[in-house]
């Protein structure tokens, strides 16, 4: 016999990260983000293979005008505003999945490091968003 | 004294699956050490290709290191999606097979769509 006669067949467990139970806190926000900034990349994922698919259409002759319909979704106002939102998640889930190697390494458990770490991950993620966005716009690789 | 028993334990006892021992937690990590590297090389390509047109996109990717680069960038991307995609599913939908089955699709066919392009372009 491997269970005992009144086990229950399904056992309920609280689904992460207990949303419900869990009082807020700066990595709790961080841990989130990490997640929804993840799911957003799924977008940019896609639009990085629709620009190798508009090249490649174009290059092949299938669709010559591939890259043109391609081009004038991303450099729409659209375009550029989904670019901004893809570029905020990438740098906020870079500095996130940077936190969470440091802590795979057993470090910065101590709760002032940890919070300390989710601040500065978020900090600097909005910093380099900002930063990347100011390069573009003055050396007139974006034009609004 | 949290930190130094935290370090002891961390990368050897923590989230090992029945299954697969510590080889998913392992490749969650060396697939984001990958991509770091990979997308600041994107990211950088990205910059200089920008408001150069089509044919200057088209010879960047015409170079053999450039493609192999950004083919390798695509592989390790869709794997560390695919991998995030099912933490995500089983945290929220433990017992779904067809989420699964629905994130590995799609993992597939976004991987199969830039190889295709990359190929088309770097070929034809």
């Amino acid at each position: 016999m491997t269970q005992p006669p009144n086990a229950p067949k399904a056992v309920y467990r609280p689904l992460s990260p207990h949303l419900q139970v869990w009082r807020f806190h700066i990595t709790m926000l961080t841990s989130i983000l990490h997640r929804a900034t993840g799911l957003a990349l799924v977008v940019g994922a896609v639009l990085v293979a629709a620009w190798l698919v508009a090249i490649g259409l174009t290059a092949s002759g299938c669709c010559p005008q591939a890259y043109t319909v391609f081009l004038s979704f991303a450099a729409s106002p659209f375009g550029l505003f989904i670019w901004f939102g893809l570029s905020l998640a990438g740098f906020i889930h870079l500095t996130g999945g940077i936190r969470h190697l440091i802590w795979d390494m057993g470090l910065g458990f101590e709760l002032k490091s940890a919070n300390a770490l989710s601040w500065w991950g978020l900090v600097l993620g909005i910093a380099l968003t900002v930063g990347f966005w100011a390069v573009l716009l003055a050396t007139g690789k974006v034009v609004l | 004294m949290v930190d130094s028993y935290l370090r002891e334990r961390s990368s050897k006892d923590w989230k090992k699956s029945e299954k697969h021992g510590a080889a998913e937690w392992l490749a969650e990590r060396w697939t984001s050490i990958a991509l770091i590297v990979l997308t600041g090389w994107a990211l950088w390509s990205a910059y200089g290709l920008m408001g150069q047109g089509y044919d200057a996109a088209l010879a960047f990717l015409r170079l053999p290191l450039n493609a192999g680069l950004m083919a390798l960038t695509f592989v390790i991307t869709v794997w560390h999606t695919y991998m995030g995609l099912n933490a995500n599913v089983l945290d929220y939908f433990p017992n779904s097979r067809l989420i699964k089955l629905v994130s590995f699709i799609f993992c597939l066919l976004l991987l199969i769509a830039a190889l295709g392009g990359l190929f088309l372009a770097f070929k034809v």
